[in-house]
């Protein structure tokens, strides 16, 4: 047998799921090929590879994360199950459901408006309306961010996203929500939502404020992830001081311990 | 799994004792970088955690879990440029027991796989160490499980080339030709 038919067996035989004849065959080849032989030498060499042990800081580092995550599912169920979205018929009815559709109107009147007219819009025209349309949308989110459903707030959140650059009134929304809100849900939500403006300074000290003033240790440690992520040179300073607070969460600290090495 | 899925988070320390030390091992030898590989580890943990609701039964655990390994593995990557993972520490320490010759080989082989392409040399990091069969890979990595198999056979070859050269010119340790490291393709759901 040739080198190229072995090849289709080999990776079988050296994962001993051949059968036996084939088994039998292969075995006969690498007799009389040293080129096939030292293929497989070389497979069986790999396993003498020394394996990596893993340290205890390791399995300490596991248990500060698993504890923040505790803390924070135990804070969760304490605040009371988060509110159902409700029947859409309810949403379509309230203020908000009103604002969307306009929306949804709006877009669906110019679209239409745009087909029959049979002209072409200028493209102030076309600026216009989309200008009209993000106001829309920050509307919607500021609403949203105001109602007194977790559900509906978290929808709020999710409406700044669609935005490129955040409004100074959605951004200053969305701050206030990371700050105060009182669902860990939508503060997280909050959070990853101001991620994505990072470029606008105001967004990172917002984070640095909502560091020293969390209870949550979820929230805390998403901050302390967030600052990691971003490896912004005033970042260990801030985790400093997070880390002399009296009653800082002990997992918390020892994220914080953890974020400071990386950063220096 | 199951368990963790449902809310009991403390069954996850059973799963971390159980596959923290082969997920540092696929990652300091896909990437020769024992600190980064650690905190690939826990991130794992802290996305099985958050993504603990995307887990099925019946999906086998081991599967699920080097999916999240991988796609945490490309997220870094997305995230960061990667730098030279080569540590000449990372090379495999020297056993008491070991005669010499045959730790220098030990060494050289470390390297060689070092220098594959990241692609090729996770194929064999996951089917030699890990010890995944074919079709588990192929599920992976999101192709056929022949194609997994050629390319295991083409990784081998192409191994034996880099330790052919290294043994003709050890001299320049560490930094010859270096690894190849790319961020792989994402596949599979996302976790």
């Amino acid at each position: 047998m040739k080198c190229e038919q072995i090849a289709e067996l080999l990776p079988d035989y050296l994962q001993q799921a051949l059968r036996p004849d084939q088994n039998k065959l292969v075995e006969q080849h690498l007799a009389a090929c040293a080129d096939c032989t030292e293929v497989v030498a070389l497979w069986k060499k790999l396993a003498t590879l020394p394996d990596e042990q893993p340290s205890t800081a390791s399995r300490e580092r596991f248990d500060a994360m698993l504890h923040a995550w505790q803390s924070g599912r135990a804070e969760n169920l304490a605040a009371g199950k988060r509110p159902s979205l409700g029947s859409i018929f309810d949403w379509l009815r309230s203020p908000v459901g009103a604002v969307a559709w306009s929306i949804a109107l709006l877009a669906l009147g110019a679209y239409i408006g745009l087909q029959l007219g049979g002209t072409k819009a200028s493209s102030q025209d076309l600026a216009a309306m989309h200008t009209e349309l993000a106001g829309m949308r920050q509307l919607v989110a500021l609403s949203m961010l105001q109602q007194e459903s977790a559900s509906q707030r978290l929808e709020g959140v999710s409406w700044t996203r669609r935005e490129d650059r955040l409004d100074p009134q959605v951004l200053s929304a969305l701050k206030h929500t990371l700050r105060y809100d009182p669902s860990v849900d939508v503060r997280l939500a909050a959070l990853d939502a101001l991620s994505r403006h990072a470029a606008q300074p105001q967004v990172r000290s917002s984070v640095f404020d909502a560091l020293q003033e969390q209870q949550s240790p979820l929230v805390q440690v998403a901050l302390i992830d967030q600052l990691v992520e971003w490896r912004d040179p005033q970042a260990a300073q801030h985790l400093e001081k997070l880390r002399q607070s009296p009653n800082l969460n002990p997992a918390v600290r020892q994220r914080a311990d953890w974020a400071i090495s990386k950063l220096n | 799994m199951l368990q963790v899925r449902d809310g009991a988070g403390e069954t996850l320390g059973v799963l971390f004792d159980r596959y923290q030390a082969p997920l540092l091992n696929f990652y300091c030898k896909l990437t020769g970088d024992r600190g980064l590989s650690e905190d690939l580890v826990q991130e794992v943990f802290l996305r099985i955690l958050r993504h603990r609701q995307t887990y099925r039964a019946g999906t086998p655990f081991r599967a699920w879990i080097y999916q999240i390994a991988r796609n945490a593995r490309i997220d870094h990557f997305r995230k960061t440029r990667p730098h030279l993972p080569f540590e000449p520490e990372m090379a495999p320490t020297v056993h008491e027991a070991d005669p010499a010759q045959q730790q220098q080989e030990s060494e050289l082989l470390h390297r060689a796989l070092m220098q594959l392409p990241e692609e090729k040399r996770e194929l064999l990091i996951l089917c030699r160490f890990q010890e995944l069969r074919y079709d588990e890979v192929a599920r992976l990595v999101g192709c056929g499980v022949s194609t997994v198999k050629v390319r295991i056979h083409r990784a081998l070859r192409e191994l034996r080339e880099a330790f052919h050269q290294l043994q003709a010119a050890p001299a320049d340790f560490p930094q010859r030709g270096g690894p190849q490291n790319f961020p792989p393709r994402r596949l599979g759901h996302e976790v």
